[in-house]
């Protein structure tokens, strides 16, 4: 089918610049996700690859056809190009029934009666909304609606779905479950998707790769699994992962067996083989950054002699169900570890390993990662 | 208290004119008679068919002009569209008399004047500062990602009108014909001076000359304003309930 190019796209409204120099290769029938805060650009650089809004300067490709070029002032109107889009909130039309909701691209291009009858009632059975196909939109709740939104959309086989935030109206559990049976439909058509959220969660479990950004600029991109364990700047390391990766300000400091973080409150040893990455950085500032599942209670409370565990207060346990957050103290440092399960009571001390293998550095200047 | 002028006027179309010199306004007739009525149609009949020609003509024209300036100015949004609006707005507040005298000029050159085609565009004309006003205010009400979801679907600019909003218009359509029907039906100054003579003479002028210069005749002419007022009160009663879900339909979201 088709891949999705857009080369140095700029988008602004007025003096803000929505997205700034975007490039970005998606891959035919790749599930691509944009993700990023409220007002990232994320929903301006849908709409331009559907055509909904002119760009500045930039092209974008559909395929191999050219739909938008702000220097050489190309505009495909939307109706052009070969894409359809569900939309937050759902924007099913009213005044039709389901039926002609779910027709209604095919009526626009003319198609045959017979041909839209059948089209409509095998994209409702694989929705399974075939027994509301003559009810009213003002009659179907929300996770319904939401289907028929997706049923105009897929109806007419377009080469590319868009969909802006199409789960954020839903209650949390049809949520979850509607992005399995969503993921489950895309993989079965095979169509290349764009999804808009700015639910990590979301993110994290349909996408084939992200794309996260923040003030109009892609911070990174990458599969869930780079973006989870590799993030590339202090940013993306944030926003991915609930709960959020622990961050402690340190500085870089070299003793005589290798080099240290120096947080102050407590001190960490850095194994060998970080060191010659972090060689050129002794002295300067950095925040180091672990997530909650990489520290650990430590099984025998005497031993905080070892180089990567700290003795901290255990201010607050949250049980979650599957696991437990421990709220960790220790004098401005605060931590939260997500473990199994724990002896301790709140206002122990408690010791904590971290695992180093897993930890992540940023430049406090530059907030990019260091390893 | 209220309806006593509308009882009089009754009371006095059914009256001869012994009735009106020997009963009180009020009084109900001492022997009925419909000849006032007879009378009055009978004059009145060909303005009443111009008032209806260019009134149901204006109405129409100046309804369906607003709904398209209103989609115009809230879903496609051109450069300098809200400039375009605060002209609109401004006819709203055009005296009718200050438009007169040119008014009078262009009709004539045109060829216009003194015929119901006059009046119409007069009337449309005049209307669609109004009616646009209404119609953009309902359609800011609809959502953009439905007009958005239409454009994805494949939908141009007309289809969308057409398909989508037209039938979405149902209640600022009835609120902006009734408000337009009436005020065209009872506008006076532009069929006074537009239209002179008999070809093209409104009711409303016809209702005024019903008035004799030495005599007067007040059963006929109660019966006349009778006659005047019947098909104003017929839309009433048949849009009434979608007037008032109409006037409501800003503050409860559809």
């Amino acid at each position: 089918m088709v891949s999705i190019t857009i080369k140095n796209l700029t988008k602004k409204y007025g003096n803000t610049v929505a997205v700034k120099d975007l490039n970005l290769q998606i891959e035919d029938k790749e599930f691509f996700v944009f993700l990023g805060p409220s007002g990232c650009g994320k929903t301006t650089t849908l709409f331009a690859i559907a055509g909904l809004i002119k760009i500045d300067a930039g092209e974008i490709w559909i395929g191999d056809e050219l739909v938008t070029s702000g220097e050489q002032g190309i505009h495909k109107p939307p109706q052009e190009r070969e894409i359809s889009m569900v939309f937050q909130d759902y924007a099913i039309y009213p005044h039709m029934t389901v039926f002609d909701n779910i027709a209604f691209p095919l009526q626009i291009r003319k198609t045959d009666k017979n041909e839209i009858q059948e089209s409509v009632t095998k994209t409702a059975e694989l929705l399974g909304i075939y027994q509301l196909l003559q009810r009213k939109p003002r009659q179907l709740s929300g996770g319904q609606r939401q289907r028929v939104a997706l049923g105009r959309a897929i109806v007419r086989r377009p080469k590319v779905f868009l969909m802006d935030e199409p789960l954020a109206n839903l209650d949390a559990k049809l949520r979850v479950q509607t992005r399995t049976e969503l993921k489950k439909l895309q993989l079965e058509l095979g169509v290349t998707t764009v999804y808009v959220t700015h639910d990590q969660v979301e993110a994290m479990t349909m996408a084939d790769r992200i794309m996260v950004q923040r003030d109009g600029i892609a911070e990174q991109i990458g599969t869930p699994d780079e973006l989870y364990n590799h993030p590339s700047n202090l940013f993306v390391a944030g926003f991915i992962g609930s709960p959020e990766m622990n961050f402690i300000d340190c500085t870089l400091t070299e003793e005589t067996n290798g080099l240290c973080l120096d947080a102050k409150e407590f001190r960490i040893s850095l194994p060998a083989k970080m060191s010659s990455e972090l060689k050129g950085h002794i002295g300067e500032e950095v925040i180091m950054g672990i997530r909650p599942e990489d520290l650990h209670e430590s099984k025998s409370a005497v031993s905080a002699t070892q180089e990567n565990a700290v003795r901290m207060t255990l201010d607050l346990i949250e049980p979650v169900g599957p696991y437990l957050l421990l709220h960790l103290r220790k004098g401005r440092v605060s931590l939260v570890a997500t473990v199994k399960d724990t002896r301790s009571k709140a206002g122990q001390e408690v010791v904590i390993e971290m695992d180093l293998s897993k930890m992540h550095m940023f430049d406090k200047r530059t907030t990019e990662a260091l390893i | 208290m209220f309806l006593l002028p509308i009882w009089t006027d009754i009371t006095t179309s059914f009256k001869s004119i012994h009735d009106i010199i020997y009963t009180i306004p009020v009084q109900p007739p001492l022997s009925p008679t419909i000849e006032p009525l007879i009378t009055a149609f009978n004059i009145m009949k060909r303005p009443l068919v111009n008032s209806l020609t260019f009134t149901v003509a204006a109405t129409i024209l100046s309804c369906l002009l607003g709904s398209i300036n209103g989609y115009a100015l809230t879903k496609i949004r051109f450069p300098g569209s809200n400039m375009v609006f605060l002209l609109f707005s401004i006819g709203i507040f055009l005296p009718y008399q200050a438009v007169l005298v040119p008014l009078v000029l262009t009709m004539s050159r045109l060829g216009l004047y003194n015929t119901l085609a006059g009046l119409i565009l007069t009337h449309t004309t005049y209307g669609i500062t109004i009616t646009t006003l209404l119609f953009r205010n309902f359609y800011g009400l609809i959502p953009d990602s439905l007009i958005m979801a239409a454009k994805t679907d494949g939908a141009g600019t007309w289809t969308i009108y057409r398909r989508i909003i037209l039938p979405l218009s149902l209640l600022p359509f009835v609120v902006a014909a009734v408000l337009q029907f009436t005020s065209i039906w009872n506008d006076f100054l532009f069929g006074v001076t537009l239209a002179r003579g008999s070809e093209a003479m409104p009711a409303s002028v016809a209702l005024a000359n019903l008035k004799g210069t030495t005599e007067f005749n007040w059963n006929v002419q109660m019966a006349g304003a009778l006659w005047y007022a019947l098909p104003v009160l017929i839309i009433y009663l048949v849009l009434g309930k979608y007037l008032i879900r109409g006037y409501m339909a800003g503050a409860i979201k559809g």
